[in-house]
């Protein structure tokens, strides 16, 4: 990356994050958001009794609520872009286009990144007290989370930008955002599933998934990439 | 800032337009804008005034014809055009939840100045905001800022300064301290300025453009200008309303 390019890079992060801190919207949002669905989680599974394993559900119930939660916190991250018209002066600037979208999207992936790890405790307090832990190592989800949050990030800045100007940009989100995150979802899911249940075999139905959200990471991102310039300009 | 081409006008637009589905914002403008002028553009609500700003800002691209500012296209330029510009809306264009200082120093970054902290020290004793460098612009009234927008707008050095309504909203003594503002900077400058104030646009101009259904009613110099039918003619076109 130029000289130019990398220092107006460090100033939008820079800037996302100082105003994160400042107002705490994103991360108050969407953290919020991700335990209450998880309440409502707990009330839905009360009566499944105490056999029931909710490790098989477990995957599904985390990625269900990070989705939707960062949907939340994509709409609002260019909601301040758009506020005052500042995305016009940032427009204006003699800014390659690209630069707007890799330090929107590392600063979308540091937020989802920081509300995950700050639920995931929340998420183990509720289902797994005092049932079977997960049957490989934490590192393992971790990774997961890591590889798919790339994902949604760099997609959904660019989607996040589309539905910015848009009259219904928060339907518009959901409607782009959930078909064409489908394939991550289904991998991170199954790289979730074989983290949490452990045993004989799912180290290699793990990498075989962590393989899928490697892939989709790299062609969907560089897709979002080549696509910004045209977005962010229509 | 990089040199710009060397050409006898500062403006240039031939044949411009810019549609939306079907809805022409502009059709066929042109107009030549000489360097150092300063162009009041009128017009009823609707008439294209901001569609042709955010064309000539390279905000959006025409559908057809040209525009170029200093010899720069707006479509094939428009890189190189973006360091030499400026705009100063009725929006403030600045970060609500960052400080008067936070603001001018991002901007800076993003037009790579150089000695950033100095020039933004600069600007803020300019536009008199330097008492209330640190404070968070979500606090500041409408005179300050605007103000500190167009300090943000003077961070590069632009040649042509783009007003698109800058007094709009503004009390008496912020009026006052944005013609103060502009006529310490005119000398240096190509203005085009978006305005619905006939009495101070005309005050301010060289030259005048009333724009009505996005053509180009009338485009002379303030000097060649008879007010009293420059008036009639604006008066009938607000009338006239738009299609």
């Amino acid at each position: 990356m130029p000289g130019l390019s990398m220092r107006q890079f460090r100033a939008i992060l820079k800037k996302d994050i100082v105003m994160e801190l400042r107002t705490k919207e994103m991360i108050t949002s969407m953290g919020l958001y991700a335990i209450l669905t998880m309440v409502v989680y707990q009330v839905a599974l009360a009566e499944a009794g105490e056999n029931f394993d909710v490790r098989l559900v477990m995957p599904g119930l985390i990625w269900v609520a990070f989705i939707f939660m960062s949907m939340l916190g994509l709409n609002r991250s260019f909601v301040h872009e758009k506020d005052q018209g500042c995305l016009d002066a940032l427009l204006l600037a003699p800014i390659d286009r690209p630069v707007i979208f890799l330090s929107k999207s590392v600063g979308n992936l540091l937020f989802l990144l920081v509300v995950e790890a700050l639920s995931l405790p929340v998420f183990a307090f509720l289902f797994l007290q005092g049932k079977e832990g997960i049957g490989n190592p934490i590192w393992m989800i971790a990774l997961v989370l890591f590889g798919a949050s790339i994902g949604i990030a760099g997609v959904g800045t660019l989607l996040a930008t589309i539905s910015v100007n848009t009259s219904g940009k928060d339907i518009m989100l959901a409607v782009l955002f959930v078909p064409l995150e489908y394939p991550l979802l289904r991998a991170a899911v199954g790289a979730t599933f074989a983290a949490v249940i452990g045993g004989p075999g799912t180290m290699t139905a793990f990498w075989g998934w962590m393989a899928w959200i490697a892939a989709f990471d790299v062609i969907m991102v560089a897709v979002a990439y080549g696509l910004y310039e045209f977005v962010i300009g229509a | 800032m990089g040199d710009m081409p060397d050409t006898g006008a500062a403006v240039e637009v031939r044949g411009l337009s810019r549609a939306f589905g079907l809805r022409k914002a502009l059709d066929d403008v042109s107009f030549s804008l000489p360097a150092g002028a300063f162009l009041s553009i009128f017009g009823p609500n609707g008439a294209g005034k901001t569609t042709l700003v955010k064309v000539l800002t390279t905000l959006l691209n025409p559908t057809g014809g040209s525009a170029k500012v200093f010899g720069l296209d707006v479509v094939e330029d428009s890189d190189e055009l973006r360091r030499h510009i400026g705009l100063i809306s009725h929006n403030p264009l600045l970060y609500p939840d960052l400080t008067a200082e936070e603001n001018l120093l991002f901007f800076s970054e993003m037009y790579g100045i150089s000695e950033p902290e100095r020039r933004v020290r600069e600007l803020l004793v300019d536009v008199e905001l330097d008492h209330r460098r640190l404070d968070v612009v979500r606090t500041f009234s409408r005179g300050m800022l605007q103000r500190l927008s167009i300090a943000r707008a003077l961070l590069h050095k632009p040649e042509v300064l783009f007003l698109d309504e800058p007094y709009s909203g503004l009390d008496p003594h912020a009026m006052d301290i944005l013609d103060n503002l502009i006529g310490s900077i005119r000398g240096d400058h190509t203005f085009v300025m978006i305005s619905h104030d006939l009495d101070k646009g005309l005050e301010l101009c060289s030259h005048a453009l009333i724009l009505a259904s996005g053509r180009v009613v009338m485009f002379e110099p303030r000097s060649a200008i008879d007010e009293a039918a420059f008036r009639e003619t604006y008066r009938a076109t607000v009338g006239t309303g738009v299609s």
